[in-house]
């Protein structure tokens, strides 16, 4: 695998390769600025996705979930209507149904805040865009090409996975790479300046390394420890870190006890530059990013009177 | 000649941007402000701010306050500028900035309002009563008509969370400190006795002094704008006016 090759959004006429500057992010209406760090809360309408199965499955639970995790302090909501993992079949006209119309309702009821929709269909997207949503979350990396027409259409944001050969809904297996940070670097980048082309807004184009999606644990772990090379293209970078195989099997761990391995690898993420976190716990996750903005220096502690006095 | 002095504690926390996010005692730091406005209302030649360091001796105005001794990393903070004049040579300065005490004076004129010339003049922390007192007895003496700012903290030691623990005897001290302010009798802080104020952490005690030595003796009305030790450390601001104004050498 070659490494890194397309400029990012900051990187007009610089070389490939070097470090960029992050450049501002602009998400519906709203531009966020470097150093401010956006929290996506997940909210899934299914009945059987992996964390909390069905939780949310029944609409007024699903809206339950976003006002509380507005209240919690998520920049953004993001709606899926279809597990990651495979199972029972979901089509396209039935996640519509699950999504769209929650879209609309959500949106509804927060004007301001920044809507996700996480699909990979372009046709699910297009509806979710139409009731609200400002950005496409393509998990599954660019597998339906029309994706970033549907972006640039409704002027949304697109987040470009890296998902190694993996076809939507499916497991590694046995995969390998000879360089996997280097395949994630060169095939998002790929993917994000394939949505430029398409003519979505530069400023709008995120890029998510996907732990676990086509990677075993030891591929999500270096991903994780690499993330700064990701960071340094100077596109956005989104992690999607919570409570998924890559932290059970590093810490031996069901599903229900992933939290504190979720939020060490938000931390390294952070640290390393990345903007985006899509969690399942809001509140510990943006006390996490709160925690390490400070650290940073990005960021004052809130109250600091220890030795002031 | 002095025209108008007023007293303040010199905590960090009165520099707001010190506390984070959230704003700390902000009624200490409004009375501290109105204490210093008073002081730029009377529009005198100059202002001399008073405050206790490792020497005595008179700083070049122009040195800088650097607040990142206290926070570092501030500076790079969107909220971080408030520094005195920017363009402080550092060649005028000394190696690591003003003194807190007059620093915090220095950001309390500035954050008044008051664009005139200071003078600032350290006091050691061991400086002998008399010799505090002369120096007070000094500003009195010049033709000029000044103001003085003196930054001075009481006991530190006021509570079982104070930063030097309790000490039952702060309480009369700092009460005794207030008691000479409140009457409008500064030249009563000359019986501080240094040993006492030293083990109490009070180290407002020779700029005290040097607020005896340039109004003890003068008639002044005063007024008490803030008493009160809410992180274990006596903090006093008080305003104090010569009466009359103009007879006053």
């Amino acid at each position: 695998m070659s490494g890194a090759s397309a400029g990012g959004p900051a990187a007009q006429g610089d070389d490939a390769g070097c470090p960029r500057e992050q450049a501002a992010l602009r998400l519906g209406r709203h531009t966020f600025q470097p150093p401010r760090l956006l929290l996506m809360a997940i909210v899934n309408r299914t009945p059987d996705s992996f964390f909390r199965p069905g939780d949310t499955w029944d609409e007024s639970a699903a809206m339950d979930r976003v006002h509380q995790v507005v209240a919690e302090g998520a920049d953004i909501v993001d709606i899926g209507g279809v597990p990651a993992a495979p199972g029972q079949h979901v089509d396209a006209a039935e996640e519509i149904r699950r999504t769209a119309s929650f879209v609309a309702a959500v949106r509804g009821a927060y004007p301001e805040i920044v809507i996700s929709t996480d699909t990979w269909r372009s046709e699910v997207a297009r509806e979710a865009c139409a009731a609200g949503a400002d950005l496409i979350n393509d998990s599954w990396g660019g597998w339906d090409a029309k994706l970033p027409d549907v972006a640039a259409e409704f002027g949304a944001a697109l987040v470009c996975a890296h998902v190694g050969k993996q076809q939507p809904r499916t497991r590694p297996f046995r995969v390998s790479y000879s360089d996997v940070m280097a395949d994630v670097v060169e095939q998002t980048q790929k993917l994000a300046t394939r949505a430029v082309a398409a003519g979505v807004d530069p400023a709008r184009v995120v890029i998510d390394a996907a732990h676990d999606f086509g990677k075993n644990t030891w591929h999500s772990l270096e991903v994780t420890r690499r993330l700064g090379e990701m960071t340094a293209t100077g596109w956005p970078v989104l992690v999607s870190l919570s409570n998924k195989d890559f932290v059970g099997e590093t810490l031996n761990v069901p599903v229900q006890d992933r939290l504190a391995g979720t939020l060490a690898a938000t931390a390294i993420c952070a640290w390393q530059g990345a903007r985006i976190f899509r969690a399942h716990h809001v509140i510990q996750t943006r006390q996490v990013l709160d925690m390490v903005s400070a650290i940073r220096g990005d960021r004052p502690p809130a109250r600091a009177v220890r030795g002031l006095a | 000649m002095i025209v108008a002095a007023a007293l303040c504690p010199a905590p960090p926390l009165l520099v707001r941007e010190l506390t984070g996010t959230e704003s700390v005692l902000p009624e200490l730091r409004q009375a501290c402000l109105a204490a210093a406005a008073e002081l730029a209302a009377c529009a005198p030649d100059a202002i001399v701010v008073v405050g206790p360091a490792e020497q005595t001796g008179e700083w070049d105005p122009r040195t800088p306050f650097d607040l990142t001794a206290f926070a570092p990393g501030l500076s790079r903070h969107a909220f971080a500028s408030t520094e005195r004049p920017a363009s402080a040579g550092s060649e005028h300065g000394q190696a690591g900035g003003l003194p807190a005490a007059l620093g915090i004076g220095a950001w309390l004129l500035a954050a008044a309002g008051y664009q005139g010339r200071s003078v600032l003049t350290s006091v050691a922390h061991d400086e002998p009563t008399r010799r505090c007192a002369e120096i007070g007895a000094g500003f009195a003496a010049a033709p000029e008509r000044l103001a003085l700012l003196v930054l001075a903290d009481g006991s530190a030691r006021r509570g079982l969370k104070a930063p030097g623990y309790l000490d039952e005897r702060s309480a009369g001290f700092d009460a005794a400190v207030e008691h000479a302010l409140r009457t409008a009798d500064p030249g009563a802080l000359l019986e501080i006795d240094s040993e006492l104020a030293a083990s109490l952490m009070a180290t407002g005690r020779p700029a005290w002094q040097v607020l005896a030595g340039a109004l003890g003796g003068h008639p002044l009305t005063s007024e008490i704008r803030y008493s009160d030790d809410p992180f274990g450390v006596a903090y006093l601001v008080a305003s104090l006016r010569p009466w009359p104004r103009t007879d006053l050498t």
